[in-house]
């Protein structure tokens, strides 16, 4: 059966619109679920002026048998066969002839008792019941009232059509009943339109200019722009952030396409494109990488009959890129040096002081990374890029476009005749800007960029701020993401805890609590956003256990052991391995250090167990070092033969207590041996993974 | 049609939905909320409706008459009506077709954009009103003002009349605009920007503007102590005002600003819940 739920609001925010079709999905098919109703197929869709959830259900729940039981059969029936009044009573009050009674079995004994088939609910009669508690439940990041309800949403809503099987569900909230009527686009087709059913709700808004599909509209959109390009050879700036915010924002869309002066060429297309992108919302034209005078636009209507749309957007545009103009040859007046030294007024955070004072720790840290990571020979030039960075934040182009900050300071840089490195480096130091977002390509642009964000997550703990839940005002997460991806990407093999050391004594006195506690925040803060990150590239979560057990200090080799683990997953080796090692980690549960001495060994199979294991390090060990963890893993996984044989003959608790300490010295030895790769205790195998974790943590 | 001519039909439309029509606040402000005939009115139960044109001064803004689209002085139609109507927001619309907008040729938008002034601890729910790419009204469903939670909810409408009557001339060019027949902006205005684009930005006295902000600061907690919230009010526009002349002289660093506004927001907020004690909204 046919079941149509559409919530009509005033334009709903694009971003509010995704979050809210997807908690509908979820909450629907939960709610749907709980009350015994079978869900054949259910969806989401709408734009900014509608929410619509559509669905083929079954009728009602499953018929239920219920048993009522009277009294016991040992009350019920006299001596003589015939009915006592206690069940005559019981018969009366059910309203049932005392002959269909029958005698139930319990789990309590015998019961005089009574078989009925319970109707289940009708699903219009739990739909009803659970509309109103679904669209209460809807959470945004920022709500508001309206008239005089304390009730909250997105924005107001208009009304609400709900049918089930044709019939309109009688849903009541908020003072609004529901109605199998909605309305089209507000300018083309604002009259009432009522439907029966699904398609005849798609077919009629179609007719009054609603494209109900997300998917659908962001078709249309894709293929109205090939149409406008194609015949100049054309496409578009990708942005699939602004393309999947139109597609919410309209019902029927329309591309338009429209010119500005080519004199506005002159400037960056950096600077081009956000003008066009932010404020009016329209695609940069690109041809061969170039950009040209051409911009496209996405206007909510059949058309533009008389050109109006596009002339406008077109006076917006010109005025935007002149205020551009003049902001660009009222900044490359001053150089950016000069700039720098404003930034002392400028407040990077109260008690971290100001981006003076960051950029100063910046030069320092910047400085440490340099010698760190083999790249002393741009040393001079990372530290320059860390003194300029910042200072673009105090030209009138970045007040205008904030989302430009960086890159504006390394065009200005580049214009100044700053070298590669240096220009490139301020341009770069904000990326990656999220988990998919580009690292910075250069080398000095992946050192301003670590050093900027290690500042500011060591400062912000430093002085007490602190992530929690969904509430990360300074952007730590993002922050520790692009650290995580700089050192993954570039391979750079530096210890991150000497790293942190050098970066609270840069912070000095800055810091609001002790060190050492700032240090353990910071390495556990980092230790979660690398699980995050790995489980985010699929990993399995035991395994990224497994990675993150020997630590985090050389955070390029957590991510090679993660995937040394992942490697190995498949292979026939696997499991027995893992088994292996859970075992010695059993058996030295609650075993003090013991010494290892080869003098003690008395069984052969220990003795040739300690020799594999002697070559086998020495093996893996160079390996190790340098972070090969795959092929380390692999030649590790050679002591399995005579570890086998090991348990297979020799009693690890002896009764000498000796020979004892030197078997679990030897079992130390191996244990030791596999954690400086992984953790592999902590991995789950078959017949493990559907009871407990194996690591709660 | 003039700019007159678009006031005088914003006027007639919005008489005609039942509000009172103000007389212009006779005092610098930097928005129409600002206003007493808004701050004060949309605190408290009584409905009120009411619009008018406000002049909005923004000295850093001003950019000596040479830009054709920015000014330190525009002018703003501000509507308000408590509780906000339920068909509100089509009332908008009509009001443009009002004004002879055939809203079937262009491409009319409501783009997300919460609203916040924080110096007088106010903040709101809506859109920027686009129209072809051009932002021509603000909308905001007000929530809060002066740090209190307002109930019934207030819808707040503000046209910027010279965007609006750019539009509508489709002109590139402010200064181009008719004001009436025979008056044009620049006659009205040009020299008045360049001077206080001066002014703004270079001869204005720093050290006169702080001493008149601490003084009207000191004013404002005074008067509200002895009850006088309308003129305590009026001091903290004062304030508001000189702030932003000291920031368009670039005399205020960024932290001095944050606690500039704090403390002017602090006064406000104070008047706000001394006028809801008294129950004067009610």
């Amino acid at each position: 059966m046919e079941f149509l739920l559409e919530i009509r609001t005033e334009e709903l925010p694009a971003a509010h619109v995704r979050m809210a079709l997807e908690q509908l999905d979820v909450k629907f098919q939960a709610e749907l679920r709980s009350a015994g109703i079978a869900v054949r197929e259910l969806a989401t869709g709408g734009t900014c002026r509608r929410l619509v959830v559509t669905a083929d259900l079954a009728v009602s729940q499953e018929d239920a048998g219920v048993v009522v039981t009277g009294p016991p059969k040992a009350t019920a029936l006299l001596p003589d066969g015939t009915y006592s009044p206690a069940a005559i009573g019981f018969a009366r009050a059910r309203g049932i002839p005392i002959e269909a009674l029958e005698i139930v079995v319990t789990p309590r004994g015998e019961y005089l008792g009574t078989r009925t088939v319970r109707k289940g609910k009708s699903a219009a009669e739990v739909l009803t019941g659970s509309i109103p508690g679904i669209i209460a439940s809807l959470s945004f990041p920022r709500t508001m009232r309206w008239r005089e309800s304390p009730f909250r949403f997105s924005r107001p809503i208009k009304g609400i059509l709900a049918l089930f099987d044709g019939k309109v569900l009688p849903v009541a909230f908020e003072g609004m009943s529901a109605s199998d009527s909605t309305v089209g686009h507000p300018v083309f087709a604002p009259g009432p339109v009522r439907v029966a059913g699904i398609s005849e709700y798609r077919d009629k808004l179609v007719k009054a200019l609603v494209i109900v599909d997300f998917d659908d509209r962001r078709k249309a959109i894709l293929s109205q722009i090939e149409e406008r390009l194609a015949p100049i050879k054309a496409r578009i700036y990708p942005d699939d952030e602004l393309l999947d915010r139109l597609a919410y924002n309209v019902e029927f869309p329309f591309v338009f396409q429209g010119a500005f002066p080519e004199r506005y060429l002159e400037l960056p297309i950096e600077v081009l494109a956000t003008a066009m992108r932010e404020g009016q919302k329209l695609f940069s034209v690109v041809r061969d990488r170039k950009q040209l005078p051409v911009f496209l636009g996405i206007a909510d209507a059949p058309g533009d009959p008389r050109g109006l749309i596009r002339a406008g957007n077109e006076r917006v545009l010109k005025a935007r890129l002149e205020d551009a103009r003049f902001f660009w040859g009222q900044d490359v007046r001053k150089p950016l040096s000069e700039r720098a030294a404003g930034l002392k007024n400028v407040v990077f955070q109260e008690k971290l002081g100001s981006y003076e004072d960051k950029a100063q720790r910046m030069k320092k840290i910047v400085g440490y990374l340099s010698d760190r990571t083999d790249s002393a020979k741009v040393k001079k030039e990372a530290v320059e890029a860390a003194g300029l960075c910042k200072a673009d934040l105090l030209t009138d182009m970045v007040r205008e476009f904030p989302s430009l900050q960086g890159k504006m300071g390394g065009l200005y840089a580049k214009a100044e005749g700053y070298p590669a490195a240096v220009h490139q480096a301020v341009y770069e130091h904000y990326r990656p800007a999220s988990l998919e977002d580009e690292i910075p390509s250069s080398m000095t642009g992946a050192l301003v960029s670590l050093a900027d964000k290690i500042d500011s997550i060591v400062g912000a703990v430093g002085v007490g701020l602190q992530v929690s839940g969904s509430s990360d005002p300074f952007g730590l997460r993002r922050n520790a993401h692009g650290i995580c991806a700089i050192i993954i990407e570039k391979k750079l093999d530096l210890s991150f805890h000497l790293l942190l050391d050098k970066v609270l004594s840069v912070l000095g006195d800055k810091l609001l609590r002790p060190k050492a506690e700032v240090k353990a925040v910071c390495l556990e803060f980092f230790e979660a956003r690398l699980r995050y990150i790995f489980e985010k590239q699929g990993l399995r979560y035991d395994l990224v256990e497994a990675a993150l057990g020997p630590g985090i200090d050389r955070i390029a080799h957590s991510f090679r052991r993660v995937r040394a683990l992942d490697g190995l997953k498949s292979s026939p080796d696997f499991e027995p391995f893992i088994l292996m090692a859970k075992r010695i980690n059993n058996i030295l549960k609650e075993a003090p250090a013991c010494r290892l001495d080869p003098e003690r060994f008395i069984e052969k199979e220990e003795r040739e167990l300690h020799s594999n294991l002697v070559i086998i390090r020495d093996n893996a060990g160079p390996m190790i070092e340098k972070g090969d963890f795959a092929r380390a893993q692999s030649i590790i996984l050679r002591l399995r033969p005579s570890l086998n044989a090991f348990f297979d003959k020799v009693l690890v608790m002896a009764e000498d207590k000796k020979v004892r300490q030197n078997r679990l010295g030897l079992l130390q030895a191996i244990r030791k041996l596999l954690l400086e790769i992984a953790d592999y205790s902590r991995v789950v195998v078959e017949g493990e993974r559907n009871g407990k974790p194996g690591n709660p943590r | 049609m003039a700019l007159q001519d678009l006031i005088l039909k914003l006027l007639a439309f919005w008489a005609g939905e039942g509000c009172y029509l103000a007389p212009t606040y006779d005092m610098e402000v930097g928005a129409g909320t600002m206003t007493p005939d808004s701050f004060f009115r949309v605190l408290g139960k009584k409905p009120w409706n009411v619009a008018y044109v406000q002049p909005a001064r923004r000295p850093t803004d001003g950019r000596y008459g040479e830009n054709p689209h920015r000014v330190q002085k525009h002018h703003q139609f501000q509507v308000i009506m408590k509780p906000a109507p339920a068909d509100i927001q089509a009332t908008y619309v009509r009001s443009l077709s009002a004004l002879g907008i055939e809203l079937r040729d262009h491409d009319l938008r409501f783009d997300e954009d919460d609203w916040e002034s924080p110096t007088i601890g106010a903040w709101g729910v809506g859109w920027q009103v686009m129209l072809d790419g051009l932002e021509i009204s603000q909308f905001t469903y007000f929530q809060q003002a002066g740090g209190i939670e307002l109930a019934p909810v207030p819808v707040e409408i503000t046209y910027g009349l010279e965007r609006l009557e750019m539009f509508l001339e489709q002109k590139d060019d402010i200064y181009d605009l008719d004001w009436s027949k025979d008056v044009t902006y620049r006659d009205l205005r040009l020299a008045e920007e360049k001077e206080f684009s001066e002014y703004n930005f270079t001869a204005a006295d720093t050290s006169l503007l702080r001493v008149s902000f601490q003084g009207c600061e000191k004013e404002a907690a005074a008067l509200a102590e002895e009850g006088l919230l309308l003129p305590a009010y009026d001091m903290c526009l004062k304030c508001s005002h000189l702030f932003n002349l000291l920031d368009a002289r670039g005399a205020i660093s960024v932290t001095e600003r944050v606690k500039m506004i704090g403390r002017i927001r602090s006064r406000v907020n104070d008047i706000a819940r001394k006028f809801a004690a008294s129950g004067r909204g009610d």
